[in-house]
């Protein structure tokens, strides 16, 4: 079998969202079928700017095949039309040409899917929101499975997604709420469909002794890992944690580890250590007491399955349905909705040694029930077959 | 924080449960805070009826007795409650209201539905005719210009006749 994945960036300078997910899987899979991944030249996520010089690459054993982003996106210009298509009615048009000013825009590798589509068995599309997922299924509906990688976002209600949501041959969800979700807004409760998720990448060493001493720190910690950004509920977690430490006197300490894109507030018990690469933040996770995760909007939040393949607890933003969700169906974590509940769920957590374990063992036995890479590889594998059995009848 | 308040089954840790009992808790905690959550008004045990000790008291309660349910009526805040309900009702009363209006807005829109519906009907029928009136016009036309050129062959015809 012959599989293509297609995906906006890809490249192991890239560590986060749908394109490591699209990376792993595309890694994993190439033990049971041909995988080629099919990508724009970029790299950075803003502007879509060609990055990679070469046509063809290698990444980790997987054939790479970039195609050049023939307009890089004009911030400013998408942000003034983003902001009139979700104030206003739009017609398609006018959706469609947000789609283009969002870009990557890349009419080669559409060209390309469509040239390559008798070789090719399945094309797998990561995003939904990109050109390459609209116009890529577009080209071959009858062979592509989409992995939409959808949160809560304003731009999934609109015309054109759902109408891609109804064309796809599969879609493969993150999670039960955002199929839900899509199945609201869109109606395409006829699509084949199949809850997987990723699995996720665990260092053989690690330790949390090291990574206290290596940074200085001393007694219990909470963690925070990812973009550090007002999108992600980090505001609203400083002013909860501020206030928890004033009012409770507790000594615990709140860790951020991730880029930066909002100014992390002067505390002496905040502590922003930047970027780290994997062995440091499964350290860091390690040494935590648990993981907080404050976003509003998460299609899988891979850092929860992370906390939780570690067998530590979680308490998570219970505005972000898919988080409390994943808390409720584990029972590997609590979760707040407002400064009250954080303030008892995290009191609660740090002052119970043995509720903390007991919902990281939770945690981690769910991880390894639904997000193992085995029982990754076979949801994909039975999707897949199934749907060559139903194209050879 | 008394955290140790909030039941646990630790060998089937519950999340829902544990959660449920958070929210209990805070519940209780923001009601506890309110200004009206019944801080001024006086608890019914707190009022002590039993004033004095021993057989005063009990003196004392047997003549009160008949004239209990009168003194509670006075001495509770029963008009506070009695406000509350009317207030309650008079909601519940302005939003029946409401619906009725709506409901009314929604039949009068289903009336003028059936109404469209029927329209459109008539006019599909009165185009129908219209058609059908079109086609037999341009028959009829058809018809005529024949007619008028079999006349003008005639004519010629007659002309080269008195000619002749």
């Amino acid at each position: 079998m012959k599989l293509a994945f297609v995906v906006q960036r890809y490249g192991l300078e890239i560590n986060g969202g749908a394109e490591l997910h699209c990376r792993w899987v595309a890694e994993h899979m190439q033990k049971h079928a041909e995988v080629e991944v099919l990508t724009t030249r970029a790299v950075d996520y803003i502007t879509w700017k060609d990055s990679f010089n070469r046509d063809r690459d290698e990444v980790n054993g997987v054939r790479v095949r970039r195609f050049p982003v023939t307009r890089p996106r004009d911030p400013e210009r998408f942000g003034r039309i983003q902001e009139k298509l979700l104030r206003h009615e739009q017609r398609e048009r006018d959706e469609l040409r947000w789609l283009d000013e969002e870009g990557p825009r890349a009419p080669g590798l559409i060209q390309y899917i469509k040239d390559s589509q008798a070789a090719t068995d399945f094309f797998l599309f990561f995003s939904y929101r990109y050109y390459h997922s609209y116009w890529g299924v577009k080209t071959v509906p009858g062979q592509s499975i989409l992995v939409p990688t959808a949160e809560r976002d304003p731009v999934v209600g609109l015309g054109i997604f759902r109408d891609l949501f109804r064309t796809p041959r599969a879609i493969i969800y993150n999670s039960v709420e955002e199929q839900k979700m899509i199945n609201d807004v869109s109606g395409n409760q006829d699509v084949p469909a199949e809850v997987v998720g990723v699995g996720t990448e665990i260092p053989g060493r690690y330790s949390g002794e090291a990574f206290r001493l290596k940074h200085g720190l001393a007694g219990p910690y909470i963690l925070y890992l990812g973009r550090v950004d007002e999108n992600k509920g980090c505001r609203r977690l400083f002013e909860y944690f501020i206030r928890f430490k004033r009012e409770s006197g507790s000594p615990v300490k709140l860790v951020l580890a991730g880029n930066t894109v909002m100014q992390v507030p002067s505390h002496p018990d905040i502590h922003y250590l930047g970027f780290m690469g994997d062995e440091e933040k499964f350290g860091a996770l390690d040494g935590a007491e648990l993981l907080v995760m404050p976003s509003f909007y998460e299609s899988l939040s891979m850092v929860t399955l992370e906390a939780w393949a570690l067998a530590k607890p979680v308490l998570a933003n219970a505005l972000c349905d898919v988080l409390k969700g994943q808390c409720r169906r584990s029972n590997g974590g609590l979760y707040y909705e407002n400064y009250a509940e954080f303030r008892e769920a995290l009191s609660l957590l740090l002052t119970s040694p043995r509720l903390r374990r007991a919902l990281g063992e939770n945690g981690r036995r769910y991880f390894e029930a639904n997000y193992a890479w085995d029982v990754i590889e076979g949801k994909y594998l039975s999707l897949l077959n199934r749907l060559e059995k139903g194209r050879a009848a | 924080m008394e955290p140790e308040k909030i039941a646990i089954d630790y060998d089937r840790v519950d999340v829902a449960r544990i959660m449920e009992q958070i929210k209990e808790k805070t519940a209780a905690e923001a009601g506890g805070e309110s200004p009206d959550s019944g801080a001024g008004v006086v608890p019914i045990a707190a009022i002590d009826f039993a004033a004095g000790q021993g057989k005063a008291r009990r003196i004392l309660l047997k003549i009160m007795s008949p004239f209990s349910p009168l003194i509670k009526l006075v001495t509770l805040p029963v008009h506070e409650e009695l406000r509350r309900t009317i207030l309650i009702l008079d909601h519940t009363n302005r939003r029946l209201d409401e619906l009725e209006k709506e409901r009314q807005r929604l039949d009068r829109l289903q009336e003028y539905t059936k109404l469209l519906h029927h329209l459109c009907h008539n006019l599909v029928i009165e185009l129908s005719k219209l058609k059908i009136e079109e086609e037999t016009l341009k028959t009829k036309t058809r018809i005529m210009e024949k007619d008028f050129e079999l006349l003008g062959k005639r004519e010629r015809t007659l002309e080269k006749e008195a000619l002749k």
